[in-house]
């Protein structure tokens, strides 16, 4: 068991379609890719998140670019033009993914 | 082969023109492309058009008639863009009075119209128009709060129609971001939109789509606001705005103009494409359903990616409008406090706020207090230092942001605070005119409606 953080693995870009946050996570390596795959859930996106995304957390896999692309719905306080948040349109959601840690065999 | 040169020569409305002066002045692109309108931007420019009626396109044309226009003319590049927002037609009346003012002839400007639908929605009611939200399916005519705008985004076929008949200004409203690439490629290599039926057809619509995707957030496809290229060992402040260098075979070259800095490597071009994308099996546009899972780019050379292998679908049954409308209003406040003591003082203020409204006749929806430098950014989903930690600091922020109903209670409950800088805390600071007030807050309402009510139209204008 080993812990490694998202960053030095991994880049990531977050944008927002209204109240939806998305947050492509592109590996830095087809290993770590691999790594990513296995270890880099949506629980584990939604959990990292606390209360911001209230909805569900889909995966999608996007092998020919070795990214993982994360939807978030219900995750940005209603939408970028009716948020309370300093981040209205969850730029930031990308930032807070790259902290997280993931415990690996 | 025939290869036509688009740039990605806008990000969004207040983008810096000096990437595209940059392109223009080399030459080194057949076409720019503008992208202006953010989810966001048609209710600013709704408000700017209530005020004056002659408005509500976005404002940074006047600036690029001025200064990047007649450069781009001069080269014999196209520029097509949907500044036109809610007014293509005023924008036009514009740019042609610049234009003019300078003695710049010659100009076909077409402008594209049709998306803006607000006038319509009483009409769409009586007609039993469906309009159910995309997220919770509620029906559109049940919504408690007033329209600001409504627009629908719609596809590239008068892109091309305006381009197969002479123009070199395009000044469309909510056609889709990246379908203002389609309509370039499609005029430049005579291929199929509306008429599309084959599997050609379609690969060809998704390849262009893909390219005005990557194109349309201009910077950000070339080395700007890139985790993958962090530390960045280029320059920002001349950034190189993205030109693809497309093939009429589907292929394609992203690269960016020659001495500029930036950068256009697989990274940047890769962290653009998840951009925004959901499905990446299905990316719905107006014109084509888009399958980027097998997509291949490749580092080619410095400063050159190649890309392809996009396949496409047939266009979705419906198209999507969005309708902005009016929930109420925030209004933001920004304090700093210093050590010693800076948390204590942070959390004694917030408490002698919510006393202080308490006592004051507003009626304050929801308030909120973010912790400058700790939660500013991430509010509940970061762990927040102990307070003895925090306290050490040499000083902390305090972001208050209110809603409210009406446009008069923002300043009152404002106001109403300012005092604590002298009755509260030691050692606190706050500059009027630092937050916002009275912002208005929209909500989205995503639907679907059917094609045929929806019939764009394309006029001309000479200079």
């Amino acid at each position: 068991m080993k812990t490694i953080k998202l960053i030095d693995i991994a880049s990531a870009r977050s944008g927002d379609k209204n109240n939806v946050c998305n947050i492509g996570v592109m590996a830095k390596s087809e290993e770590d890719y691999a790594t990513l795959k296995q270890h880099l859930t949506a629980d584990i996106v939604k959990t990292h998140f606390k209360g911001l995304i209230k909805g569900k957390v889909e995966r999608f896999e996007w092998d020919s670019l070795e990214s993982l692309n994360f939807v978030c719905h219900e995750a940005l306080d209603g939408g970028a033009s009716r948020s309370m948040r300093m981040d209205s349109l969850g730029k930031n959601f990308s930032s807070h993914l790259l902290r997280l840690e993931l415990e690996i065999n | 082969m025939k290869t036509i040169r688009i740039a990605g020569a806008q990000g969004f409305y207040g983008d810096s023109p000096l990437g595209a002066m940059a392109i223009a002045m080399q030459g080194a692109a057949d076409y720019l492309m503008h992208d202006a309108l953010a989810e966001l931007t048609l209710s600013i420019l709704q408000k700017d058009k209530i005020k004056d009626p002659t408005m509500g396109y976005a404002r940074d044309i006047e600036v690029h008639a001025r200064t990047l226009y007649p450069m781009a003319f001069a080269k014999g590049i196209k520029i097509v863009t949907n500044s036109g927002g809610l007014n293509p037609e005023s924008a036009a009346e514009k740019v042609k009075a610049i234009l003019e003012k300078q003695g710049i002839k010659g100009v076909k400007i077409a402008t594209i119209t049709g998306d803006d639908v607000l006038a319509r929605l009483p009409e769409f009611k009586e007609n039993n128009v469906e309009l159910n939200n995309l997220d919770d399916n509620s029906s559109y005519y049940d919504s408690k709060f007033p329209p600001t705008h409504a627009n629908v985004y719609i596809g590239a076929q008068k892109v091309k129609e305006a381009l197969d008949n002479g123009a070199n200004l395009i000044l469309a409203g909510r056609v889709a971001d990246p379908c203002l690439a389609l309509g370039i490629l499609a005029h430049e290599f005579n291929w199929k939109i509306d008429e599309a039926t084959t599997q050609e057809d379609f690969d060809r619509m998704a390849f262009a789509i893909t390219i005005g995707h990557i194109l349309e957030c201009g910077g950000q496809a070339s080395g700007g606001n890139a985790y993958s290229e962090w530390p960045m060992n280029y320059s920002v402040s001349d950034l190189g705005y993205p030109i693809a260098h497309v093939n009429e075979d589907c292929t394609a070259i992203l690269t960016k103009a020659d001495n500029t800095g930036g950068k256009v490597s697989r990274n940047t071009i890769r962290e653009q494409l998840v951009y925004e994308i959901h499905d990446p099996t299905n990316y719905i546009t107006p014109d084509v359903i888009v399958d980027l899972s097998n997509i291949k780019l490749e580092d080619v050379s410095e400063n050159k990616v190649s890309i392809s292998g996009i396949k496409g679908k047939p266009r979705p049954e419906k198209l999507k409008l969005c309708i902005g409308q009016h929930e109420g209003f925030v209004t933001e406040q920004f304090f700093f406090f210093s050590y010693p003591f800076a948390y204590d003082k942070l959390q004694m203020f917030i408490k002698a706020v919510k006393e202080t409204w308490a006592k004051l006749p507003v009626q304050i929806l929801e308030s909120r207090f973010n912790i400058i430098g700790v939660n500013g950014l991430h509010e509940d989903a970061v762990e927040i230092p102990n307070a003895d930690e925090l306290n050490e600091r040499s000083e902390l922020g305090l972001r208050i942001a209110i809603k409210h109903k009406d446009d008069r209670t923002g300043k009152t409950a404002i106001a109403g605070i300012v005092c604590l800088g002298l009755n509260g805390p030691p050692g606190v600071i706050s500059v009027p005119g630092w937050g916002n007030m009275n912002r208005a807050m929209l909500s989205l309402f995503p639907c679907l409606i059917p094609r045929e009510l929806i019939n764009p139209e394309v006029k001309y204008i000479e200079v």
